[in-house]
């Protein structure tokens, strides 16, 4: 292990202690502290206690005041548990403290037939859709939840998908058909019944009227349902309703090899190309114990950013276009297009060129890049200043989006809310600055900041960040170190091709990684990354397979959608497609 | 040129399962068109080929998309691509001021009653390009959660490959679209014919292209631009 491996585990002691000393009142309710590759304290606690215990964890000193994300494991088939309390399934609950950048893993143990513990939403209103979803896919019951239904499968779904003896592959089933009964039935399931959520159908002797916006709707981004309660243009209430793009891409981990997974990752924030390779293959190369050379670090970072700017101008372009502007759309899109050239150039392929691996990437970059990308360098900065002028300076765009679905800090930490959705509330929480990875350490950049929160910042927040990140590119081009573009390690997948040749060992080894794939020890890690719509993160469970047991995927646009009624209620119907335009989200990052 | 019959009022068989209505290849087409006379025969076609040529020169799509697919499907709809170049850029958000819907993206169990309904309420004459390799077969996608293909339950007259297809691909879906509907015979009236919708059988641009792309024997490496 290199020193810098050891390194990543010191914090981890005393993050330990700190978390250890912050539950001093609940010592006897501990029942485990695991050791892992997260670089977190990751501690077991007795079902009985966990709302106090979350409680107290949330209120100072210890301030975790976002539940980052909450999911749960299905145990019973895992072979390596060192020591773990005895469980046939684990939910765990990851917080996230803005104030002290410190995190705290809590996991619960349950056994039997049934599983349930009880309900944190009373703690964390964010806990309400994870709650839903680990009922829906592991069936694990969370007492006391106010409404706990299907939140992925459709209504009439039978089983729980996740669980481990469940089939994964459509073609293990009968083939899909539709008959005409069936899509009546689909279809009244469908149905919106607002006493199911305690709505009221009248009020005063007037009745509200019900629009069901969606699943398919030009300003819903995609595969997005809302349901409004309506008095007049005034959203009384409305019920989000997700699902309708689930591919099950976390089931899918389970038997796609660590590498052979690596194409599926693209396609969880479609917009965000190798920028979602990079927590994965972050976190694979954490279990394996792979330290990348310097070029790999940097042409990952410089990839990466380059996605982040084509995903932001698909952003600007679909932002002014909900908000009634019809030009935008067509300008970003020729800058999309000058991105992908670069893009293409260099990866060879457009939206998913799944270009990283475990332990490097998939060539090293091409003869002549430099100019390719510094022609886009030169580009961009005019056409940024012009879409300043003509659209974020235009007086109607203010006039329409400030002060428009504004929410404070506070509220956006309540519902997990990251990435530029937070930084427009005026909260500086970028994990590039906070919690350096890839080797951003490196880079001399700023984090913009908003002030109120609203539509107007998260759209101008986003051209901003634009130029920072042209600024991070023109870094790279100007200071790419030279080396290898893969590890020195035997875990590096596929293994360089030119030792390939040497003896026959070589020769078996690489056939083994490249047909089996790379088997990684026992363990689990997790990487948090800042991708182009929050904060993105795999927490990969390996049971020394070839490929893994339990992959978490947690996607910065699931909770931005979650947080849409407590926002919505008492605003207009226009102002809320305008704040779907302005959180910048696309349904596989909300669905898997 | 084979023909493939679909008529609108089907007697019913088993016909409660989607896709509705009948599909059989048809030779009495052809030979009904030899039995009539010279002039009508022609009169017919150029009747025919002027609808035709209108149809497919003014096909509005549906403002429909499931996922990554999507993405490049509107890069197609912007100014570097420019759809307006074939007659198309006059996007619907109604199914029923549509012409022909693209299933670009992956087909969810629990999104296809929702396609077929939007599908039902698309008025004829329509059409279905499926887009990518979700909505063909699945692709990588053989999961609990996804329809094998959009076929299961819609016709479609194209198939575009790719995963997601480029901009340029999906405007070659569109031409070959075109190429299709002016070889089509719908009924000129409801009065005219057997009100049988032929679609002809366009073949597979795999095998049409085979020969030429097997000349291909130098491939550039990828170490340059």
């Amino acid at each position: 292990m290199s020193t810098d491996a050891l390194d990543r585990h010191a914090p981890a002691q005393s993050g330990i202690d700190r978390a250890l000393g912050l539950l001093d009142g609940f010592r006897e309710h501990i029942e485990h502290v695991q050791p892992t590759l997260t670089g977190l304290p990751v501690l077991w606690v007795r079902r009985e206690r966990i709302v106090e215990i979350l409680r107290h964890l949330k209120a100072p000193p210890a301030s975790f005041s976002m539940l980052y994300d909450l999911s749960a494991v299905d145990e019973r088939l895992r072979a390596h548990r060192d020591g773990l309390p005895a469980a046939d399934f684990t939910v765990f609950y990851h917080l996230l403290s803005v104030d002290r950048n410190e995190d705290l893993i809590i996991k619960v143990a349950l056994t039997g037939g049934d599983p349930n513990l009880p309900s944190v939403t009373r703690v964390f209103a964010n806990a309400n859709w994870y709650e839903r979803e680990i009922w829906d896919l592991f069936g694990i019951t969370a007492t006391g939840h106010p409404h706990l239904q299907r939140l992925l499968m459709p209504p009439t779904w039978h089983g729980h998908p996740l669980r481990k003896d469940y089939p994964a592959r459509a073609t293990e089933f009968d083939p899909y058909t539709l008959t005409v009964e069936g899509q009546q039935t689909e279809q009244e399931a469908l149905k919106f019944e607002p006493e199911a959520w305690g709505m009221q159908r009248e009020r005063d002797g007037s009745e509200f009227m019900f629009l069901n916006l969606g699943p398919n709707h030009p300003s819903a981004h995609g595969a997005f349902r809302i349901v409004l309660q309506l008095d007049g243009e005034e959203i009384i209430d409305c019920v989000p309703d997700i699902g309708y793009h689930h591919r099950g891409a976390e089931k899918m981990a389970e038997r796609q090899t660590w590498h052979s997974f690596i194409p599926y990752t693209d396609r969880i924030d479609y917009t965000g190309g190798v920028m979602n390779n990079l927590p994965y293959v972050l976190a694979v190369e954490k279990l394996a114990g792979i330290e990348v050379p310097d070029r790999v670090k940097t042409v990952r970072v410089m990839m990466a950013e380059m996605f982040r700017i084509s995903s932001h101008l698909l952003f600007l372009g679909t932002y002014l276009q909900d908000l009634g502007a019809m030009s935008p759309v067509f300008y970003s899109f020729t800058d999309r297009q000058r991105a992908y050239k670069v893009i293409e150039g260099i990866t060879g392929f457009r939206m998913h060129p799944a270009w990283y691996r475990i332990g490097g990437l998939a060539q090293d970059l091409p003869v002549g890049w430099q100019q390719l990308v510094q022609e886009f360098l030169d580009w961009m900065p005019p056409r940024l200043r012009e879409y300043e002028l003509a659209m974020m300076k235009n007086a109607l765009v203010r006039e329409r989006t400030r002060h428009v679905a504004a929410f404070t800090t506070t509220e956006a930490l309540e519902w997990g809310v990251t990435g530029p959705n937070l930084r427009a509330t005026g909260c500086n929480f970028d994990l590039r600055k906070q919690r350096p990875y890839s080797g951003y350490e490196n880079f001399d950049f700023e984090v913009p900041l908003g002030q109120h929160g609203d539509v107007f910042d998260r759209g101008q927040l986003r051209i901003e960040e634009m130029r920072q990140s042209l600024r991070i590119i023109q870094q790279c081009v100007d200071h790419m170190p030279a080396g290898d573009y893969k590890a020195d390690h035997p875990l590096t997948t596929p293994p360089p091709r030119e030792r390939m040749l040497q003896h026959i060992e070589t020769l078996i080894t690489h056939f083994l990684q490249v047909s089996w794939g790379p088997v990684l020890k026992p363990g689990e890690s997790l990487q948090m990354v800042e991708a182009t719509k929050g904060i993105n993160s795999y927490y990969l469970t390996s049971d020394g397979n070839n490929m893994s047991y339990r992959t978490r995927i947690r996607t910065p646009s699931f909770p931005h959608l979650q947080q849409i009624p407590s926002l919505m209620r008492g605003g207009f119907v226009p102002d809320m497609i305008a704040h779907l335009g302005s959180i910048d989200f696309v349904m596989a990052d909300v669905d898997r | 040129m084979p023909y493939r019959l679909t008529r609108a009022e089907e007697e019913q068989e088993s016909s409660d399962r989607y896709p509705m209505g009948r599909r059989q290849s048809s030779e009495e087409y052809v030979k009904s068109q030899l039995e009539r006379n010279v002039f009508t025969g022609k009169l017919s076609d150029v009747l025919n080929s002027a609808v035709n040529w209108g149809r497919k020169n003014s096909l509005w799509p549906y403002n429909f998309g499931l996922s990554c697919c999507y993405v490049e499907m509107t890069t197609a709809f912007t100014s570097p691509h420019d759809i307006a170049r074939f007659g198309s850029e006059v996007i619907r958000a109604s199914p029923r001021q549509a012409d022909f819907m693209v299933i670009a993206g992956t087909c969810f169990i629990k999104m296809a009653p929702v396609i077929q309904q939007l599908y039902d309420q698309m008025l004829e004459p329509k059409w279905v390009i499926s887009m990518g390799s979700c909505a063909n077969s699945g692709g990588m996608y053989d999961i609990y959660s996804v329809v094998q293909g959009v076929d299961k339950f819609l016709p479609v007259d194209v198939y575009v490959a790719g995963c997601p297809p480029r901009p340029e691909a999906f405007l070659q879906a569109l031409q070959l679209l075109q190429d299709s509907i002016q070889e089509e015979r719908r009924p000129l009236s409801w009065v005219v014919g057997d009100q049988g919708v032929y679609k002809a059988e366009m073949g597979s641009q795999r095998e049409q292209k085979r020969s030429q792309r097997i000349e291909a024997t130098e491939l550039r490496t990828p170490d340059k631009l």
